[in-house]
C-alpha cells in the first residue's frame, strides 16, 4: 500500500486539525461564583493624605530648607571647620565605636518599622 | 446586556459597576476557561483558574488603561496563573529559542478542507487527540494561536517572549503533529 499522505497533504490536514481544534464547552458558568466572590473584595482604599503626611512632610520641609539656609548664610571657613569636625567624629566613630553605626542603622529601620505597626494592627482587626 | 459595546462595558466595570463586568465574564469566561483547560487538562482545576483570572481582574481594572485588548489582558492574567500551577512552564516556553523561524507563514495557504472523507475525519480526530498530548508549552500556544486566535505579535507580546520564539514553538508542535501523524500511519503502510 503506498503512503497516502503527501507533504501537502500532510500540512493540509495538520492546519486543518489546528483550526478545527474544538473549543470545550464549559462544564457550568462561573459568573455567580465570580460576582460573589468580588463582592467580598473590599473597595479599593482611595489616596487620602492624612494629617500625619502633611505633618512630616512639614518637618522635612522644615529641616531640610533650615540646613541649606545654614549653609549658604555660614561662613566657607566655618563650613569647611564643620565638614572636618563632622570627618573627625566619624572616623572616632570608625575607631573606637564601630557598633555604634549598625546599631543607628538597625535602630532607625526598627524606629521606622514600628511606625508601620498601628495601621498593621488596625487592618488585623478589620 | 446585548449590544453594548465592549469598551463601554469596561468604563463602567473600572468605575465599580458590577453589572457590566458580570457581562465582561459571560463574553469571555468560556474562552478563559478553554485556555485554562487546554494547559491544564483538568476541568475543575480550569474552572478554578477561570474564576481566579476574573476576580484578579476585577481587583485590577482599575490599572487597565486599555494599551491590550482586553481579552489579551485577561489570556496574560489566565497565563500568570498557569505559570503558577505549572512552575516548569515558564522555563519551557524561554527554552524554545528562535531558531527554526524561516519560512513560517502566518497562516497556511494550504489549508482548506481535506477532512471531507471518513478516513480524514479520523486523521483529524486523531490529531486533535494528538494536539492534546502535546508539552504544556505547546497547547498553549496552539490554543492561544488557534482557538483565541491572535496573533504571533499579539502571543509574542502577551507572553513577553520574542516574535521569533513563539514562531519556533509553533512549528515545532506542528512538527510533533506531522511525526504523529507519520506514526500513526506506519501500521497502515506496512500491512501486505
Amino acid at each position: 500500500m503506498d503512503n497516502p499522505l503527501t507533504p501537502e497533504k500532510q500540512n493540509a490536514l495538520i492546519e486543518d486539525a489546528l483550526h478545527t481544534y474544538p473549543v470545550a464547552p464549559m462544564p457550568r458558568a462561573i459568573r455567580a461564583n465570580v460576582m460573589a466572590r468580588i463582592q467580598t473584595i473590599p473597595a479599593t482604599r482611595p489616596f487620602r493624605l492624612t494629617w500625619n503626611d502633611l505633618v512630616l512632610g512639614i518637618v522635612l520641609t522644615v529641616c531640610i530648607g533650615a540646613l541649606w539656609f545654614s549653609l549658604n548664610s555660614l561662613p566657607p571657613l566655618i563650613v569647611a571647620q564643620i565638614r572636618q569636625e563632622s570627618i573627625l567624629l566619624y572616623q572616632q566613630f570608625i575607631v573606637n565605636a564601630r557598633w555604634l553605626i549598625p546599631a543607628f542603622s538597625f535602630g532607625l529601620a526598627a524606629f521606622f518599622a514600628a511606625l508601620t505597626l498601628p495601621y498593621l494592627k488596625q487592618e488585623l482587626m478589620k | 446586556m446585548p449590544d453594548v459595546p465592549e469598551q463601554h462595558l469596561i468604563q463602567r466595570a473600572q468605575k465599580g459597576d458590577q453589572e457590566a463586568f458580570a457581562a465582561l465574564v459571560t463574553e469571555h469566561q468560556r474562552y478563559v476557561y478553554n485556555l485554562a483547560l487546554r494547559v491544564l487538562r483538568n476541568e475543575e482545576e480550569a474552572l478554578d483558574l477561570a474564576q481566579e483570572t476574573f476576580v484578579r481582574a476585577w481587583t485590577a481594572l482599575p490599572n487597565f488603561r486599555g494599551q491590550s485588548q482586553f481579552r489579551t489582558w485577561l489570556y496574560r492574567i489566565a497565563t500568570n496563573l498557569c505559570y503558577n500551577r505549572l512552575p516548569n512552564l515558564r522555563r519551557s516556553l524561554n527554552e524554545l529559542g528562535d531558531d527554526v523561524i524561516a519560512g513560517i507563514p502566518e497562516t497556511s495557504t494550504a489549508f482548506g478542507d481535506p477532512a471531507h472523507g471518513l478516513e480524514s475525519r479520523e486523521l483529524r480526530s486523531y490529531l486533535h487527540q494528538a494536539i492534546d498530548h502535546l508539552d504544556e508549552n505547546y497547547r498553549l500556544l496552539i490554543s492561544l494561536r488557534y482557538q483565541n486566535e491572535l496573533s504571533y505579535e499579539e502571543i509574542a507580546t502577551m507572553l513577553n517572549l520574542p516574535l521569533g520564539t513563539v514562531k519556533t514553538g509553533l512549528f515545532r508542535a506542528r512538527e510533533q503533529l506531522r511525526r504523529a501523524l507519520e506514526s500513526h500511519q506506519e501500521p497502515l503502510w506496512t500491512i501486505p
